[in-house]
């Protein structure tokens, strides 16, 4: 490959500049021969300052051998900006960088840049839609989850925005049940971003959470993602742990209990369910706790069966429990 | 995999060493955070105890004054930049926008300078407050650099160990920084990267250790910061984290990755409860991390790089395990807060040239 910039009758005008080394720099980097080009056309035209599309087309190149390259970043967000090219293109084309590199963070924060310049409800829209295709390949991308949530927060839009939120985290816990950043993504969309549209009657929607979480649990009952959901709905609204006790109980013992009634509160665990489940012994520990007095000693027993039989991984937090219970009791 | 029953003290000091002489073009993207790099091999040589044996006074010499290189000055305040990656072969020192200090860096080349034991004359800590006051935001996080750039729970740490290792905390407006620390608790009990993020662990490190460092402050007091039931929450998930393997993940339901066993681990021993973590299994999963030709992988069968040898060693060093008589896992004490052996940190105290009164 020979497209070096040095030999392009483009650039003839720009004088590269080499980089600094100290006599003994400290691991440096073998760079490439288009690297090093690049690079040097790059401080080249950094130091004149110059903003110019074939600056756009130089940042591209550096940033696709790059992408970390934050000062490459920087001066393409001001060049965008200072020639007034359509950001409508620029999204287009990091759209295919975002794919390309998705877990660097500079990506996604000139993304966040070009939005908030956009300053449109319409293109946060479509960065939903286009999140959706990006998630779809990496369903738990940290980057791509802040991302979505920064949408959602700084657009703000009820009908446009948050209203598909819900659904869409439905939809990926139909896939993949223990996705936690789904299920996280819901008690944001839920309880800590404020209140969405149509869940005003705060304990009806509080009664839906719990059980869109029992059904799950009942799916897949050593399911981490969804105990915690149910923790989480229940602290957050200062719901005492005791009012799910009946849906816990049966979670606890070695064998689904044989009955064919159905109580849609507390959905049972399906027939080939590993049990007892150790989130749902846990669970009961912690309301007898709550519950205090005498329940304290069967929350000690609980623990007990934790430390010794089934989570010796976590026998010593489970012996901490046990001490810490005691001394408060 | 080497023998995985002991610690391949030689093969990791190697991985270090080899690092600090070249990295290969495929690792161009660390060029912009490359004294973080720089930290994870010069700190697995100070764990180990082999930087003496494995570089000469010369190179010791000439890497400190690579490193005051770095140290920048701009309107914007001092501090050091990654390396020379953006500055001009002509350069006479002159700062340019794109030329200025990053909060990371700086934490970092602190640290380093400590672990190459300088004597700290040359640095510029008004300066350096400066940097910190350029980078705090109106929400009270910071940002890596003064001109921009993202701002999460990482950068809250470093801004916070750089005042703790200066011991000075005016370039922070530490209430407004506390409260940004508040808003990205999450309901799982760990923090999120930044307000409303999933639990992560690398940011829980960053959030209980930056809690652990801050002085006492009118509003806030380092007692009633760490307690309570956000306390026993965030126990509580940390522990949780501890998966079958033995090795820690950094959220719910994902895979173990040896960095995450320092994140989740380091976050226990600030809060006190370091003796929770299984660290039998913990230091299995981390033997079976070791390449066989030297470094630590994020899982077994991985291939190493000298951010996760570092933390699998900072943790073992900080939690270590009942090794009989087998001397190959004997690791000195390590400040957790500071993530650095206590020597170092010691050195750092001693020479990081006091506030002027």
């Amino acid at each position: 490959m020979s497209d070096l910039l040095a030999d392009d009758s483009e650039w003839a005008d720009v004088v590269p500049i080499r980089q600094y080394e100290n006599v003994n720099p400290i691991a440096p980097i073998f760079y490439s021969e288009e690297y090093k080009d690049a690079t040097d056309y790059f401080r080249g035209v950094v130091k004149t300052g110059e903003m110019s599309p074939r600056v756009l087309k130089l940042t591209e190149r550096v940033i696709r051998m790059n992408p970390a390259h934050y000062t490459a970043w920087q001066h393409r967000y001001k060049t965008v900006m200072a020639l007034q090219v359509s950001l409508e293109d620029e999204l287009e084309l990091m759209d295919e960088i975002a794919t390309m590199f998705l877990k660097t963070y500079q990506v996604w924060h000139h993304r966040r840049l070009i939005l908030t310049a956009l300053n449109s409800v319409d293109a946060a829209a479509r960065e939903l839609v286009f999140l959706k295709t990006v998630l779809e390949n990496d369903s738990k991308n940290y980057h791509t989850w802040s991302y979505r949530q920064w949408i959602l927060v700084h657009f703000n839009d009820e009908e446009r925005l948050w209203a598909g939120e819900r659904p869409y985290v439905e939809e990926l816990l139909e896939e993949d049940v223990r996705n936690n950043s789904a299920w996280h993504h819901r008690f944001f969309v839920v309880f800590s971003s404020g209140v969405r549209a149509g869940d005003e009657d705060r304990e009806q929607t509080l009664r839906r959470e719990l059980s869109f979480a029992k059904e799950k649990i009942a799916l897949a009952p050593n399911n981490l993602s969804a105990w915690n959901y149910l923790r989480g709905a229940l602290e957050h609204t200062h719901t005492p742990f005791t009012t799910v006790t009946a849906f816990v109980e049966p979670y606890t013992a070695s064998e689904p209990p044989a009955t064919d009634v159905v109580d849609l509160d507390n959905p049972l665990p399906s027939a080939g369910a590993q049990l007892p489940c150790v989130a749902a012994l846990e669970f009961l520990a912690d309301i007898y706790e709550e519950e205090g007095g005498e329940k304290t000693a069967k929350a000690v027993e609980i623990w007990k069966l934790l430390a010794n039989e089934k989570d010796t991984m976590r026998k010593k937090y489970w012996e901490h429990r046990i001490r810490d219970a005691l001394q408060k009791a | 995999m080497g023998d995985p029953r002991t610690l391949a003290r030689g093969g990791h000091a190697s991985h270090s060493s080899r690092c600090l002489i070249g990295l290969p073009s495929s690792q161009v993207e660390v060029d912009p955070s490359r004294i973080a790099v720089i930290f994870y091999c010069l700190g697995t040589m100070d764990i180990l105890s082999t930087l003496q044996l494995q570089s000469g006074e010369q190179d010791r010499e000439s890497w400190k004054e690579w490193f005051w290189e770095q140290q920048i000055s701009s309107p914007y305040g001092t501090g050091f930049r990654p390396s020379t990656y953006m500055t001009p072969e002509d350069h006479h020192g002159e700062p340019s926008e794109y030329n200025t200090g990053h909060l990371v860096m700086t934490y970092t080349a602190l640290l380093c300078l400590s672990i190459l034991r300088d004597d700290f004359s040359n640095l510029d800590r008004r300066g350096i407050l400066h940097l910190l006051r350029s980078c705090q935001q109106p929400d009270g996080s910071f940002t890596a650099l003064p001109t921009g750039g993202e701002s999460d729970l990482r950068m809250t740490y470093c801004a916070f160990v750089i005042s703790s290792l200066l011991d000075d905390w005016s370039g922070i407006d530490l209430d407004h920084a506390l409260a940004y620390i508040d808003k990205c608790y999450s309901y799982e009990g760990g923090y999120g990267q930044s307000p409303f993020g999933e639990a992560l662990g690398g940011t829980t490190y960053c959030a209980v250790a930056s809690l652990g460092l801050a002085p006492d402050t009118p509003t806030s007091s380092r007692a009633t910061r760490l307690a309570g039931v956000n306390r026993a929450r965030t126990i509580r998930w940390l522990v949780q984290n501890q998966t079958e393997s033995g090795g820690f993940s950094g959220r719910t339901n994902k895979l173990a990755d040896a960095c995450y066993c320092f994140w989740c681990g380091a976050a226990l021993a600030i809060l006190g409860e370091g003796d929770l973590v299984n660290e039998r299994t913990l230091t299995e999963f981390l033997a079976n991390c070791q390449f066989k030709f030297g470094g630590i992988a994020k899982a077994p069968g991985e291939r190493p790089d000298p951010y996760h040898t570092y933390l699998s060693l900072a943790i073992l060093a900080i939690l270590p395990a009942d090794h009989g008589n087998d001397e190959t896992w004997k690791l000195p004490r390590l400040n957790p807060l500071w993530n650095a052996t206590e020597d170092t940190a010691q050195w750092a105290r001693a020479h990081i040239p006091a506030k002027a009164s």
